[in-house]
């Protein structure tokens, strides 16, 4: 536990560090960097051989003479903990060269508190052992995320996006202490026990499965996600959509682990969650124009693939099949930390290209691959990964999902019908989710530049370029070496304690080299392939010349396919729930005047949102307007009156 | 083993002669007399001879298209089981490796279209970006009826050893549906009419063909070389369904698989020849009647097997 305490201190003192020093800018930036680095490579090594090495640390501080904060790390604590100080340990890098605002210094030198604020509390709030411990740590998370959602405070849009956030991180949190307060209720203890009866476990489990989806981005709780991403500097939209969603996540598995109730609901619950998510959130994706929000999308997509593979697992346990389970929750925890990998170099690179560009619009970008290599590249390796593809990490965990699905086919009806579903949504999603980043690859890396802000850009800022190539060959190193990542994902479930026996490793990693088998024979025949190309060609005249453009001679930029152009007849497929909103001019006369066409995708969930439970609680808190009338002597009647219904329950 | 890498060898070698049989028979129908049963051979001499004019807009991706998607169609024949002899690789799982590479293989083939800056190419990516999603799923439901019959997440386990998958037993009549729909799914992973037009030079009609129009000499052999190998996939898997399997003789298996895989290709010619292309906003209700079809055949058998 000390040297996890030390990562900590290191962390903290890195952003304290920064505030102190914010007049000197490159020193500031360097002292948070180096501060917050070497805690999260401490944190990284401690976490790392705490999950090799079982065995649970415990620590406990009493805080406020009566409240105890304790804290363990058991074996899914140190999986969350590896992908959390990995990836902060790049994000933190990649801010160096990222922060490039000498003039807004004392900004960058909030930022860096905040962020190592929220780093400490995700480290906390996956190790926390009780309520209180775990709660304090979480509003830390979401406060501290809050304050740098917001650090673009000047642009209404970007108030509007923390403010959106703020509310949903307070109601799930609501929800969470609900869920919290019923176990209290029953337990009389602060201790995460589970001794409540079935009904309190099922409730406890949905409200906490609210609380926790709306920080994960579980479709329909997931708006504030495609707000809050693009308006976060994108090393922190690395952080949060890599990693501080997860603890949503965690937050799930952990509360299945202490009700330990083995009914099939939970699992089910999860499951249809996990399946609309899925497909929602690669159908809004790909309707999007903004990168980032894009991305955002993607997010809830991936959860939606994480809550597939652990609902299949829940199931797998009720149904007392220990292989089903293994897979379900190895896949989906591995998915954890494949995603983690994936988004954050996806975040990175968008980064890259917003902050050369100066645009977050797609259809304005193109032609970035031959300026700017290395970004280019490692984002090509991202969206392979997320779209699923061998040989890259996305395959490998979507691989153990797929496998525990088909598993649950031999179960009963529901189960049967669930895994059916659950298999041809992951198989739909990954269609999608190609076609999706084909279209960003495409068009915002390939063909020409569409506007001034895409010519002409360069790469520039080794701290940032450094993350991406760690990222992006993390992505081929799982993928091609599966064998002891999936061992990773199998420490953190073998901790959760689900089967009734010891589970023998064997099969699964036996698995995982029939993957490296696999792709070394595709690799093989690629390096073939590549050999007889160089014949081909040797001695050969190879030309350049304009793109063919059948017979037309004079092809403009403008006449590249856009993304728009490019989804549109996959979302006029998924019309019903994605609807299009256009709008543009009718065309009139021999010379038309100068047009335009916009087009937005709806997403049902805030459309619904907005007149479902927002406009009936405005409507509530309106007709309730007359308690607040300004009379000063009501209040203290208010006040009076108040303590003395109290006194009747204390 | 050896066997299998013979007929893996073999296979290849035929792939461009398979794909000609379709002309020949497209040709029959026409009244014409068609091109030779080699032409493709001589057309691949022909490209590989060249050289390459690449346009000023692309990337190296361009160039890594066609391997890629050669790579992939190749890669996935060495699982495939080829006139029930036991493929050269087999593991729990394989299909969905083969799968999801066939899909690395059209990830590139449309990131080196969207590299030459065409709107036509564009056109024709978006294309190939959208059906095989229907297709997929149509796939995987086809792969949900396989595991309740075998139990098995492995090609080698379907058509191949002892118990292999066919429409002349017990189930057969379930696979039937899955015979129609994997034929559905063959049409539209390839390109063929009624969901694309492999002959046609107009631009606006095609998805394939439009992907590959900027692509010339080895590399454009390459990709010619990939589709011929990725047809040959999927028609192996229908011929190996309707193929009952049971000559005894190995020699006469051999020869039986291989009238089934002609028969495979003529009906593709048949239906190239009798139909017109889709309207392209028919093409989904189309594809999505190949899954309705497994799905049907997935409900039916559920009592079955019980």
């Amino acid at each position: 536990m000390d040297l996890f305490f030390l990562s900590i201190l290191f962390i903290a003192s890195g952003g304290i560090f920064a505030l102190l020093l914010w007049r000197r800018f490159t020193a500031m930036k360097a002292a948070g960097v180096l501060a917050i680095g070497a805690g999260c490579f401490l944190g990284l090594i401690d976490a790392l051989s705490k999950l090799f090495n079982p065995g649970q640390v415990s620590f406990s501080i009493t805080y406020l003479n009566g409240l105890s904060l304790s804290f363990k790390i058991d074996g899914l604590s140190a999986f969350f903990l590896v992908a959390i100080f990995a990836v902060s340990l790049l994000a933190a890098i990649y801010s160096f060269h990222y922060m490039d605002k000498p003039e807004k210094a004392l900004r960058t030198a909030v930022n860096y508190l905040f962020f190592s604020l929220l780093i400490v509390s995700m480290a906390l709030v996956v190790t926390a052992e009780n309520m209180i411990a775990f709660m304090f740590s979480w509003e830390i998370m979401s406060l501290a995320s809050f304050f740098l959602v917001i650090y673009d405070y000047q642009s209404p849009e970007n108030r509007k996006a923390g403010y959106l956030y703020f509310v949903f991180s307070h109601v799930g949190a609501m929800f969470i202490f609900a869920a919290f307060g019923i176990m209290y209720g029953y337990t009389g203890s602060f201790g995460f026990t589970g001794a409540l009866p079935e009904t309190a476990k099922i409730l406890v489990f949905i409200l906490a499965f609210i609380g926790f989806g709306s920080k994960a981005g579980v479709f329909p709780f997931h708006v504030w996600l495609p707000h809050a991403h693009p308006a976060a500097p994108s090393h922190i939209s690395a952080v949060m959509s890599g990693v501080m969603i997860k603890t949503g996540i965690y937050g799930i598995v952990r509360i299945y682990w202490v009700l330990d109730l083995h009914t099939p609901l939970f699992g089910e619950i999860v499951m249809i969650a996990g399946m609309v998510s899925g497909i929602l959130g690669v159908v809004y994706a790909l309707g999007q124009h903004d990168l980032k929000r894009l991305l955002a999308y993607h997010s809830v997509e991936n959860i939606g693939i994480i809550l597939i593979g652990i609902g299949i697992g829940m199931i797998g346990v009720s149904f007392n099949n220990p292989i089903m389970a293994v897979l379900g929750f190895a896949g989906g925890l591995l998915h954890v930390l494949n995603h983690a990998i994936f988004k954050s170099l996806l975040f990175m690179g968008a980064g890259a290209v917003i902050q050369k560009t100066g645009t977050r619009s797609i259809d304005a970008l193109g032609g970035l691959l031959k300026n700017m290599k290395i970004t280019g590249v490692t984002f090509l390796i991202g969206s392979l990964a997320i779209s699923g593809l061998p040989p890259f990490n996305g395959f490998v965990s979507e691989f153990l999902v797929y496998l525990g699905g088909f598993q649950g086919l031999a179960l009963d009806k529901t189960a049967f019908v669930l895994s059916l579903l659950a298999i041809v949504s992951l198989a739909v999603i990954g269609g999608l989710a190609l076609a999706c980043f084909t279209k960003v690859v495409g068009v915002v890396f390939q063909g020409e530049p569409r506007s001034a802000a895409a010519e002409d850009v360069n790469e520039k800022g080794p701290a940032m370029l450094v993350p991406m190539l760690v990222l992006a060959g993390a992505c081929v190193v799982i993928g091609v070496f599966p064998r002891v990542f999936v061992l990773m994902a199998l420490k953190g479930v073998e901790s959760l304690g689900i089967t009734s026996g010891p589970v023998s490793f064997a099969p699964f990693l036996q698995m995982t080299g029939n993957i490296a088998l696999a792709v070394a024979v595709f690799f093989a025949v690629f390096l073939l392939i590549m050999v007889l190309r160089m014949v081909l060609y040797r001695g050969k005249t190879v030309g350049r010349s304009g793109t063919w453009g059948c017979g037309f001679t004079q092809p403009t930029v403008k006449m590249q396919y856009t993304g728009s152009s490019y989804a549109a007849s996959i979302l006029a497929f998924f019309r019903p729930v994605a609807p299009l909103h256009e709008d543009h001019p009718v065309i009139r006369g021999r010379f038309p005047d100068k047009t335009y066409y916009r087009s937005h995708v709806n997403d049902i969930a805030e459309l619904h949102m907005g007149n479902v439970i927002v406009r009936p609680v405005l409507w509530l808190f309106d007709q309730l307007r007359w308690i607040q009338h300004g009379d000063i002597h009501l209040y203290i009647g208010y006040i009076l009156l108040a303590i003395v219904v109290l006194l009747f329950f204390v | 083993m050896i066997k299998s890498i013979a007929l893996w060898a073999l296979a290849i070698l035929l792939a461009p002669f398979f794909s000609a049989v379709i002309l020949k028979v497209k040709a029959f129908f026409g009244g014409r007399k068609g091109s030779p049963l080699l032409i493709n051979y001589y057309t691949l001499i022909k490209l590989f001879k060249k050289g390459s004019v690449y346009s000023t807009s692309t990337t190296f991706l361009f160039k890594l298209g066609p391997m890629v998607s050669l790579c992939a169609a190749i890669t996935a024949l060495m699982f495939l089981p080829i006139a029930g002899q036991p493929p050269i690789f087999s593991f729990s799982g394989d299909v969905i490796f083969i799968l999801y590479l066939l899909g690395l293989g059209r990830f590139f083939t449309i990131v080196a279209a969207m590299d030459t800056a065409s709107p036509f190419e564009g056109m024709g990516a978006a294309r190939e970006a959208y059906f095989p999603i229907i297709c997929e799923a149509a796939t995987f439901m086809i792969l949900i009826l396989f595991y309740i019959f075998t139990g098995k997440l492995q090609l080698a386990a379907y058509f191949s050893g002892g118990h292999p998958l066919g429409l002349w037993q017990a189930a057969g009549s379930a696979l039937l549906f899955v015979v129609i729909s994997f034929f559905i799914i063959l049409l539209t992973e390839n390109s063929r009419v009624p969901v694309d037009d492999p002959a046609t030079h107009l631009e606006l009609t095609m998805i394939h063909e439009v992907m590959v129009l900027d692509h010339s000499g080895p590399d454009l052999g390459f990709i010619e070389m990939g589709s011929f190998c990725k047809l040959f996939f999927y028609a192996t898997i229908v011929a190996s369904l309707i193929f009952p399997f049971e000559l005894g003789h190995p020699a006469l298996n051999m020869g039986m698989f291989f009238v089934a895989l002609l028969l495979v290709y003529v009906a593709v010619g048949v239906m190239e020849s009798v139909m017109a292309r889709y309207r392209m906003d028919r093409v989904p209700k189309f594809v999505l009647t190949s899954f309705a079809l497994a799905f049907f055949a997935t409900i039916i058998t559920l009592e079955f097997v019980k």
